[in-house]
């Protein structure tokens, strides 16, 4: 009964917000694009003070992209575009992006070397770890022994 | 209603040949390409990958790649594009033991409209969704947009894009994301997703996603996930960041995982709770700390601790350090140690990497070296590790050429040698049409794909910067 309610209200609610949304839409857009080239790991803070310092690339960034992507994804895409996300986060994929980027061994890319034994004790560390990548997607070569 | 509109999915899916798209789209950019027109902006990239390889039977195998994303846009306007993403692969040599000698994959392909007012966004197609608790890919539609008073909503519904045996054409996934903010102090954000197959619901799911900076140098973040089929938390995962304090940076880590909670709407048997594998009761706690001091701007050096606590299968700890050292000018190193000591043979082993990459004008050469030493041998194998030398040379501007090979020994293959040639081509119409026509000073500024549209909104970005002007990208690592 709860669950028929949650549907009902945010089906009914689409079209509300939908009417708001348009007579709401009063401030100006982020830029598309960032206006000036930026090239390596770059630290957000050397030019904005606002809440884009904590997305400031440091060697610890990759840790917490996962918190910045879910919040504000449209901040990611001023600098970054769509593959460079789904060189990762792949819906199917025969090369690991550490195959795929091998002349830049400085970059934080999972599943270096053979994974094949290394898979089994990183699964029993924290199997939660894999399952945002192989759990739905990208998991045909995991059938192949997990059948 | 709701059933003529998952009908019309359906529908349109069924239609929606992927693989066909995805062929048209490489064999059309590579003719489109050169005679782009000036209205039109095609940046984009391609990648050609040889892999040579030899399988777990001793088969050889010689895949050929090739990769492909590409965005089109109508030049001096920001409001429509087209996004493609995609690869195709063929066996030049034999038939692989798995996989059939021919492969491909639409990544995503949507027509996006960005409004100028609200950051309101429309996509349509195959569309990548991070919004709180969704992580999805899916073939359907998704908007965004602010409200008043720093309210903003999200939302997403259409067909899930899955791999695994049970993917089925009556699939429908949806969801939406309301989020508030004091920019510079909080966000907080409410979702929703639910995903129903053969008309049953699979995955239900809520959240709560939060960042705040109560303070200079004080940030936490994080988001909690609720499983609304069975009414109970799945997991917690918070991040505490303080500092720099004279380039000092501290990284606290709390993360609580409920296993039967969390792994719903699985399509691949491993997260099914086979007790040998994965136990349903198990609940595990992840607590970390990771200290991260830049000595400057190329120096950098880490150290973290793990723990893991599970309420089942015991506990281990994770530990160890690195050092990175990069310059953009002329390359970089790095050298790591890790150690894992746990309950359990498997789980006590010791990881070492170091590498090192240089560049000599146009040419890149790279050299990476991983270890791991197990405690108990595996396969009568102590010492797994690979060793990967590189080199890549910029023939162009826009293309470049790399190879690489690698040798490994590890517990499941005694020596393995794997080799792989790269070809990088990068394309981008706007550009070359400024470099053609534009004084000097205008191709300059061409340097930004979007460099002409984003002029004019600029200042909105600009907003809150230090010192105008002064957008100086590093180099790091």
């Amino acid at each position: 009964m709860i669950r028929i309610t949650i549907k009902v209200v945010f089906l009914l609610l689409l079209p509300v917000l939908a009417v708001i949304l348009v007579a709401c839409a009063q401030t100006k857009s982020m830029v598309a694009w960032h206006p000036a080239e930026v090239t390596g790991s770059p630290i957000c803070s050397d030019c904005h003070t606002d809440d884009r310092t904590a997305m400031n690339h440091t060697s610890d960034y990759i840790t917490r992209h996962k918190f910045y992507a879910a919040q504000n994804k449209r901040t990611c895409e001023v600098c970054h575009r769509e593959s460079f996300c789904s060189d990762c986060h792949a819906h199917k994929e025969d090369l690991k992006p550490s195959d795929k980027y091998k002349d830049s061994p400085e970059r934080s890319l999972p599943h270096r070397g053979d994974y094949l034994n290394q898979h089994k004790i990183d699964g029993r560390i924290n199997p939660a770890s894999c399952f945002p990548c192989h759990g739905r997607q990208n998991n045909e070569r995991c059938g192949v022994c997990h059948r | 209603m709701v059933k003529r509109i998952k009908m019309m999915l359906v529908q349109l899916r069924s239609r929606l040949n992927l693989q066909a798209a995805a062929a048209a789209a490489m064999l059309l950019t590579g003719l489109f390409v050169p005679g782009v027109s000036p209205a039109v902006s095609l940046s984009g990239e391609s990648t050609t990958y040889l892999q040579s390889l030899q399988a777990a039977d001793g088969t050889k195998e010689l895949p050929f790649y090739e990769y492909l994303n590409l965005s089109v846009k109508e030049v001096g306007k920001e409001t429509i594009s087209f996004q493609f993403g995609g690869w195709l692969k063929y066996d030049l040599k034999g038939r692989f033991p798995v996989y059939d000698r021919t492969s491909n994959d639409l990544s995503y392909a949507y027509l996006s409209y960005r409004d100028t007012a609200a950051n309101a966004v429309v996509n349509l197609g195959r569309v990548l969704v991070f919004e709180g608790v969704a992580s999805e890919r899916v073939d359907g539609i998704y908007a965004r947009v602010d409200l008043l008073n720093n309210l903003s909503v999200s939302a997403f519904g259409g067909a899930p894009v899955e791999t695994g045996s049970d993917l089925t054409a009556t699939a429908n996934i949806y969801g939406a994301r309301i989020s508030h903010q004091m920019p510079g102090l909080y966000q907080v954000g409410l979702s929703y997703l639910n995903e129903e197959k053969r008309g049953s619901t699979v995955r239900e799911e809520e959240g709560v996603d939060l960042w705040l900076r109560p303070m200079s140098k004080v940030e936490l973040m994080g988001k909690s996930r609720f499983n609304g089929d069975t009414s109970a938390w799945s997991d917690h995962n918070y991040v505490l960041v303080l500092g720099p304090f004279a380039n000092v940076r501290l990284n606290t880590e709390g993360s609580f995982i409920n296993y039967k909670e969390y792994f719903t709407g699985a399509t691949t048997a491993v997260f099914r709770f086979d007790p040998a594998v994965i136990d349903q009761h198990e609940k595990v706690h992840i607590l970390g700390e990771e200290v991260a001091y830049d000595i400057s701007d190329g120096l950098k050096v880490s150290v973290n601790y793990r723990t893991y606590t599970y309420e089942v299968a015991g506990s281990a700890k994770y530990y160890g350090g690195n050092v990175r050292y990069g310059a953009a000018a002329s390359g970089g190193a790095g050298i790591s140690i890790h150690k894992m000591s746990g309950d359990t043979d498997r789980l006590n082993y010791a990881e070492y990497r170091a590498y090192v990459y240089r560049k000599y004008g146009k040419t890149d050469v790279t050299l990476d070296l991983l270890d791991v030493a197990y405690s108990a041998a595996i396969n009568n194998v102590k010492n797994a590790y690979a060793v990967t030398l590189g080199a890549a040379h910029e023939l162009s501007e826009r293309v470049k050429l790399g190879a690489d090979v690698e040798y490994s020994k590890n517990p499941d293959v005694d020596k393995d040698i794997r080799s792989l040639i790269k070809l990088t081509y990068s394309f981008d119409s706007a550009k070359e049409h400024h470099s053609a026509n534009a004084k000097p000073s205008e191709s300059a500024v061409a340097q930004t794909p979007a460099a002409a549209p984003v002029s004019v909104a600029a200042s909105e970005l600009a907003k809150p910067v230090a010192a105008p002007g002064q957008d100086k990208p590093k180099e790091g690592n």
